[in-house]
């Protein structure tokens, strides 16, 4: 449910953003804003693809969140590879 | 090749025969494949040296795996940017800037030139990327079925876009671009003077600036401050030549390798352009099997890392375009799969010196490939052509003939 944020590795990639613009929202340079990030039912799947487009892995799911979408991401990409 | 003498305290079975230098394919070659060719550094150890690695033939520990790499680009207290990457060709020292700057200072710079090349300040200068994308394109369309991409559209393209952000005139666009060429390029006599030829245009430019103030990117650091002061007239020359150097070859490399890449893979080609939503996504895989560039860094103290004896002043290579085919972080690493998710690619490296100019980078790519795609019908490589490829500093395509009659 929640995505947890280091801001110390942001290097200012927004990968985050392109994914999921409304969900990770950067500051004036492009750099994410502080503080974890509370993510609504919903939209889980895009929140979990974007914080796994961070090159730098600042952007870390919490627990919940990761098992919810275990699910739904993981199995489909395993066919396709 | 040059044989080096292996420094004592790499043990000899550490030693590879590797070179983005002057392994097979890194020469320019005839339809050439240069980062599939640097692929094999992933059949050995994860980390080797290589006694012939950077432009002036020094030797250096290669990094492999994308994980360590991020650990060295990571810790810029461990792994020093600062090697003089430019100046060296001139005898000299003075650093580029951002880049060769190790943090706190690097962060005073960029902090000064992020918001120039920001996610936010690039979309206010997509609509004239798209428009010069465009004009260049419909003037090829209309004068025939066949042209050269590098020269016809990759450079003048992205070239043009750059220049306009520096304050340039884009008639001096092929000058500027050969001296690029001799710059990254040249044999031992040609760099040093395109390296001092570039030198003497920047500070040329930054003293008709500071008389004649326009609203540029030059105009613009020679008023800045840092820190309550004015910038001294190194750090202005270190941040005109980088930005001048970073943005001449580098995307027009990217779209020629792409655009290439579409040519010969016809499905694919006609994937994106029946269904343009899926160009974006493509970028990023096209971005992944690309790159052009190694990072070099410099060890800063002794360090066994993860079982290599590094030592100060050891140079160490991370390599974007080896990071992308590690497949300890990329299933199928040498398979293009246009529509990858979950690609966390190295194109534009890791850590506190990522590419600064990335976001602009990457519209370019997009942008050209979208209008590309919706104004050429199916094209090929012409027949009878070889693109002709190379590694080494910049990887790099010489020319790209394409037929669509």
């Amino acid at each position: 449910m929640r995505i947890i944020v280091q801001n110390s590795k942001c290097q200012g990639h927004a990968r985050c953003a392109a994914q999921a613009p409304d969900i990770f929202k950067l500051d004036e340079d492009g750099y994410i804003l502080p503080g974890d990030i509370e993510v609504a039912e919903g939209q889980e799947l895009l929140a979990s693809r974007g914080a796994r487009s961070c090159p730098e892995r600042a952007l870390e799911l919490g627990r919940a969140l990761a098992a919810r979408v275990e699910s739904d991401v993981i199995q489909p990409r395993a066919w396709r590879a | 090749m040059t044989t080096n003498l292996v420094p004592d305290h790499v043990p000899p079975e550490m030693v590879r025969d590797f070179s983005l230098f002057t392994s097979p394919g890194m020469s320019p070659t005839p339809n050439g494949d240069p980062h599939a060719a640097v692929a094999c550094a992933h059949d050995g150890p994860p980390i080797f040296y290589s006694p012939y690695n950077t432009q002036d033939g020094r030797g250096t520990w290669v990094i492999t795996r994308a994980a360590d790499q991020r650990k060295v680009l990571q810790d810029t207290e461990t792994f020093s940017s600062h090697r003089s990457i430019f100046s060296s060709v001139l005898g000299e020292t003075w650093p580029t800037i951002p880049l060769e700057l190790d943090p706190p200072a690097h962060g005073v710079f960029r902090s000064l030139l992020s918001p120039l090349l920001s996610p936010k300040r690039v979309r206010v200068l997509e609509p004239a990327v798209r428009e010069r994308a465009v004009t260049l394109i419909d003037s090829i369309a209309a004068s025939g079925t066949s042209c050269d991409v590098m020269k016809e559209f990759a450079f003048p393209f992205t070239v043009s876009i750059f220049l306009r952000f520096l304050g340039l005139p884009d008639r001096r666009l092929d000058t500027f671009v050969g001296w690029a060429k001799d710059l990254l390029h040249g044999d031992d006599v040609k760099r040093p003077v395109a390296a001092r030829t570039i030198v003497t245009f920047i500070d040329e430019l930054a003293t008709n600036r500071r008389k004649e103030p326009v609203d540029d990117l030059m105009t613009f650091i020679v008023q800045a401050q840092v820190e309550g002061r004015r910038l001294t007239d190194e750090e202005i020359r270190g941040i005109g030549v980088l930005v001048f150097v970073a943005g001449l070859d580098t995307v027009a490399a990217a779209i020629g390798f792409d655009l290439a890449y579409l040519a010969r893979n016809l499905k694919d080609q006609e994937l994106l352009r029946s269904e343009p939503d899926r160009i974006a996504l493509a970028a990023e895989e096209l971005l992944r099997a690309y790159p052009p560039i190694q990072l070099i860094r410099v060890a800063t103290k002794d360090i066994d890392f993860e079982g290599a004896p590094i030592r100060k002043g050891d140079y160490v290579s991370c390599a974007t375009m080896i990071a992308n085919r590690d497949p300890a972080e990329f299933g199928c690493p040498n398979t293009i799969d246009l529509a990858r998710e979950d690609n966390r690619h190295a194109a534009f490296g890791y850590g506190p010196h990522r590419c600064l100019g990335s976001h602009l980078a990457r519209r370019e790519i997009i942008i050209g490939l979208e209008e590309w795609l919706a104004r050429i019908p199916a094209f090929r490589i012409k027949k009878g052509t070889a693109p002709i490829t190379c590694g080494g500093h910049v990887f790099g395509i010489e020319n790209l003939i394409l037929d669509w009659s």
